[in-house]
């Protein structure tokens, strides 16, 4: 009798450890979180950032389209996202932080959803208010939803560009992370399993 | 007992449901914007402003200052959830909880014969797997957080969120289509298992609470500890049971026994035994109250 309650035990926990597994699957190529810290310049390979906050962790971020999970590529292949909760001041002045994904093709619409603690101009992409050293924008979530029209989605490369995080004040590029999406043959190094605040 | 019986008894209830639905998600989100109100947080609140999974992951994943920071309002109130359920039973899940509410509304309101629907008669089964659950999600929350096992694992916490995907349909039923624009596979397997799966084929519609909600199982715990102190409680009367079983048809938490005593780890002080069957109660104390 004890047997049931011990197999139905150690089967739910196989199943959450599998669901574990299946999320860092997962975290690789769908909704990707990732850490933003400025002034961390061109990251062109995984750095830590340190300074006035705590270390960050930043790396270029490539997206295999083609790893996404089965449901994912069933129900909505043309659609991917990017997410960040972390926008962190490392260095030794406040910024009023901007930021600007680039080299979007015209043709790939890309949804903004901002939800902040500091005031956000949807229009120009742009905290309100200045961001101190050693701080971060409180209560963050950003997704940038990608509608990737059909006929890309047997490029290679399908979006080869990066986001921009700029000074508002000077129009200084502080920090660029280069994003990629691309069929097979790659992943990300980004934080894994979609992680939250 | 009709549907129309079941929807008087437990009006109180089904009410409290849809005051939680105002008090925790968005657009209304009541009681998180009156607590961002005073703390001047100028963030627009939403269902997962108070996830009420994330401190259990956090703590356990060592990564405390999340709980001492900027989200510090979000573990007290997970933490004040366990609490109370000491001395109130885990009346947050069955009587406030929002995800809860509406898989067991859905289930509730969609008429599936009960042959077609999964019930666990056997409460030691139902219990240790949902204590399952509990374990792994543990031991994935700090392996990750811990980075021990993080190439290999990532969070269940958010991958598989029930509250973003309540969040997304109510913003989109509120006018913000865009919220449910994306979907991510994690997102798609929480919606089957929550609202399909755990809601519409699951007796109670409770799926998603037994065995994928840590909060709700703490809650259990605490609640176990509670009734053994003489917290609010339900009991059983065996002297005015007929043994018709009817009890443990109405208990969405499978918390009934075969003896029909009560499971405290499943049961959720929700009432609906009491308002189905005369033997049992709610009482507080160390006897049975007579009335």
């Amino acid at each position: 009798m004890k047997t049931k309650y011990i197999l139905g035990f150690v089967l739910v926990i196989a199943i959450t450890l599998s669901l574990g597994a299946y999320s860092a699957t997962l975290g690789k190529s769908e909704l990707v979180h990732f850490w933003v810290a400025v002034p961390a310049g061109n990251v062109t390979a995984p750095m830590v950032l340190r300074g006035a906050g705590p270390p960050i962790s930043m790396s270029p971020i490539v997206i295999d389209l083609q790893s996404r999970g089965v449901l994912k590529n069933l129900l909505q292949p043309q659609l991917e996202g990017l997410s960040t909760h972390w926008i962190y001041n490392l260095g030794k002045k406040p910024v009023k932080v901007k930021l600007n994904l680039a080299n979007v093709p015209p043709d790939i619409a890309v949804d903004w959803e901002v939800n902040s603690g500091f005031e956000f101009d949807a229009a120009t992409h742009t905290f309100k208010t200045p961001l101190y050293p050693g701080g971060s924008v409180p209560n963050l979530g950003i997704d940038w939803v990608f509608h990737i029209p059909a006929y890309y989605m047997d490029e290679p490369v399908i979006y080869d560009g990066g986001l921009e995080v700029i000074d508002a004040d000077t129009g200084a590029v502080l920090t660029f992370i280069p994003i990629k999406f691309v069929n097979g043959a790659a992943s990300s190094s980004a934080t894994q399993g979609g992680s939250c605040h | 007992m009709n549907a129309k019986e079941t929807l008087i008894r437990n009006r109180w209830r089904y009410i409290s449901f849809v005051v939680g639905f105002f008090l925790f998600v968005a657009p209304f989100a009541l009681f998180t914007r009156a607590v961002y109100l005073i703390v001047g947080n100028t963030a627009e609140p939403t269902l997962h402003s108070v996830c009420f999974r994330m401190p259990i992951d956090w703590i356990f994943g060592g990564r405390f200052y999340s709980i001492f920071g900027s989200s510090w309002f979000m573990a007290a109130f997970v933490f004040g959830v366990i609490i109370s359920s000491i001395f109130l039973g885990a009346a947050f899940c069955g009587w406030l909880c929002p995800v809860g509410a509406v898989s067991e509304a859905i289930s509730r309101a969609v008429p599936i014969p009960n042959k077609f629907r999964l019930r666990i008669r056997d409460t030691k089964l139902t219990m240790s797997m949902r204590y399952g659950f509990l374990v792994g999600f543990i031991a994935v929350a700090a392996l990750v957080g811990y980075k021990l096992a993080s190439d290999q694992l990532g969070s269940i916490c958010c991958r598989y969120c029930a509250s973003s995907v309540l969040q997304n349909f109510a913003s989109a039923l509120f006018g913000d289509l865009s919220a449910i624009e994306y979907w991510q596979s994690g997102a798609i397997i929480s919606l089957l298992f929550w609202l399909v799966i755990g809601g519409l084929f699951m007796s109670g519609g409770r799926g998603w609470c037994l065995f994928f909600c840590p909060l709700g199982a703490f809650s259990g715990l605490a609640h176990k500890l509670g009734a053994r102190l003489g917290f609010y409680r339900i009991e059983h009367k065996p002297e005015s049971c007929n043994g018709c079983n009817k009890c443990q048809d109405v208990c969405p938490m499978w918390a009934i026994k075969e003896d029909h005593n009560i499971e405290r780890t499943l049961c959720v002080n929700c009432k609906e035994c009491v308002h189905a069957c005369d033997a049992y109660k709610l009482i507080r104390g160390r006897k049975i109250a007579d009335s």
